[in-house]
């Protein structure tokens, strides 16, 4: 399995919270204004309104960024407790930095397997920028992406850059994302497939996000080097934002 | 999209009267900028600069397109700042402030008009092919200096890019990729940096690298671009109050030494990026660089 990301929380001055993410050789820069003032055209009665914005590394937005920022909105809608905090806007933001060599090649872009790798990592760095801003959240998320190559073998959780680009062409590729309970909050799904292959890809992403230090085994016939038992992603978010808060604390804890 | 917090009464006299007793905020002395922190990243053609809590990151991208018509012997280069809410809740994606239309200007009288790159080395094929070099910058963090910082990184990424080789065969050209052959530097004929001067009390009073407090509460600024060779590039005053013209000749012997101390730290960093990269020895052979 890939090693898990590294997060530091708090990384920036002007905005209200923030993260820098890395995992994989992507870097990400986020960061939550919130709550402020609303628009009076975007304004909602009931609820705060959310807004994402997602800038690449190099040029402006394009539609693949604009899709981006929709599966990320609509994911965060249901994470952060929009109603405790009517008429105002949570705004997120999300620079990504840098991208692996084999993505970042601008000219022929073409070797970009799919949008969706990226979006794993954009809501795990929004999540932390907004547990850094203090947002009231309903629960936290974990995510990952799990593809499938074309002959159906082998399974890869979490792949890099350049193992997707060595088993390319992949028949699809699987976005989840978890909430704090393990219940399934986002399913994003590119490429051919059956019934089957997606349950087993599910219950391949659970184990990475969700298990893991509860003791339950990696199921067979996933082609893991292996590293021993992994940490979860789950336990991984605590970390981050235990450490953070233990660093925050130290003032309390030293008199 | 709120608006800038505009500071108050009080921030603001209180900033006015400790300028006139010669103390800035932050215990700098009138002609000192922030710390300058300049870091590249993994990829060629990324730079980080970091003057106090403000932080800028250029990065610089490459493409091969058709040349422009009218400029068939040059490639195509581009500045691109678009400001985001990350810097600060008032920036709106899509609508510039006046900050970023100035910055943007400045940056490309600065470095793009001053023909600081050698657009010609772009060039593949006449009228055919092309290199569209890019530059974009975003800006991390806000806190006043923007136009220097930016200025830094552009300039820094600009150098410490390198666009792939190209072998040209008659009307064929194949541009090989980093793993084929060791990447060329850019051709860079001058570096040209800008200061910010902030001034006060109708110009009788000039401050560098003034921070988010200062500059809102500053009567103007004079932007002074020029090379360490002490060649100007451009001067920019913008703002209501008059300024005496030897207090702007001396503007420019001070923002001398200040581009000639950023050019010397710009060098060093990008020399300790070589040698790190060079960690075999190998890079001399390898370079396929011609000399000029």
């Amino acid at each position: 399995m890939a090693p898990l990301p590294t997060a530091d929380l708090t990384t920036l001055h002007r905005a209200d919270g923030s993260a820098t993410y890395t995992h994989l050789s992507h870097t990400i820069i986020g960061s939550v204004n919130g709550p402020i003032e609303v628009q009076r055209r975007d304004e909602l009665p009931s609820s705060a309104t959310l807004e994402v914005n997602i800038r690449p590394a190099g040029g402006v937005g394009t539609p693949r960024e604009r899709h981006l920022e929709t599966l990320v909105h609509d994911t965060l809608r249901s994470v952060v407790l929009v109603e405790k905090i009517p008429r105002t806007l949570v705004q997120v933001t999300l620079q990504v930095r840098s991208l692996p060599e084999e993505e970042s090649g601008g000219a022929d872009s073409s070797t970009t397997a799919s949008s969706l790798t990226l979006l794993p990592h954009l809501l795990h760095t929004s999540l932390l920028a907004l547990l850094s801003a203090s947002i009231p959240l309903r629960t936290t998320l974990t995510s990952t992406v799990v593809a499938i190559p074309r002959d159906g073998q082998g399974m890869l959780v979490s792949p890099t850059a350049n193992e997707l680009l060595r088993r390319r062409p992949m028949r699809s590729i699987h976005v989840f994302a978890f909430d704090g309970e393990g219940k399934l909050l986002l399913n994003e799904s590119e490429g051919e497939f059956g019934v089957e292959e997606w349950d087993e890809a599910c219950e391949m992403a659970e184990e990475v996000c969700c298990k893991g230090d509860g003791g339950v085994g990696l199921g067979e016939g996933m082609d893991v080097d292996g590293e021993g038992q992994a940490q979860s992603l789950e336990a991984w978010l605590r970390g981050v934002v235990g450490r953070k808060v233990e660093v925050e604390q130290r003032w309390r804890v030293a008199t | 999209m709120p608006r800038e917090a505009e500071i108050s009464v009080n921030e603001r006299a209180f900033i006015l009267q400790a300028l006139q007793e010669d103390i800035r905020l932050d215990g700098r002395a009138f002609d000192a900028f922030r710390p300058l922190e300049l870091s590249f990243g993994d990829e060629y053609g990324v730079a980080d600069v970091q003057f106090g809590k403000t932080r800028v990151i250029a990065r610089i991208s490459v493409d091969v397109t058709a040349p422009l018509p009218e400029r068939k012997f040059d490639g195509i280069f581009q500045i691109v700042t678009e400001f985001s809410p990350m810097a600060s809740p008032a920036f709106e994606v899509g609508r510039p402030t006046d900050a970023e239309v100035i910055l943007a200007r400045i940056l490309e009288k600065t470095i793009r008009r001053s023909n600081a790159l050698d657009t010609e080395s772009l060039c593949i094929i006449a009228g055919l092919k092309c290199f569209a070099l890019r530059a974009d910058v975003h800006i991390i963090d806000h806190d006043g200096g923007l136009i220097d910082a930016s200025c830094v990184a552009v300039m820094a990424a600009l150098q410490h890019f390198r666009r792939p080789d190209v072998i040209v065969e008659g009307e064929k050209a194949t541009i090989l990729s980093i793993r084929e052959r060791e990447p060329i530097p850019l051709s860079i004929l001058h570096q040209p940096l800008c200061v910010t001067f902030s001034y006060f009390e109708e110009g009788e009073i000039f401050l560098v690298d003034a921070n988010l407090a200062e500059e809102q509460v500053r009567q103007g600024e004079v932007i002074i671009s020029m090379n360490k060779h002490g060649e100007i590039c451009q001067v920019a005053k913008y703002g209501g109050a008059t300024i005496d013209a030897l207090a702007l000749l001396n503007c420019t012997n001070v923002a001398l030494q200040k581009v000639k101390e950023f050019s010397k730290t710009i060098q060093k960093r990008l020399e300790e990026d070589a040698k790190k990269r060079d960690a075999g020895g190998l890079m001399a052979e390898l370079s396929a660089e011609n000399a000029r």
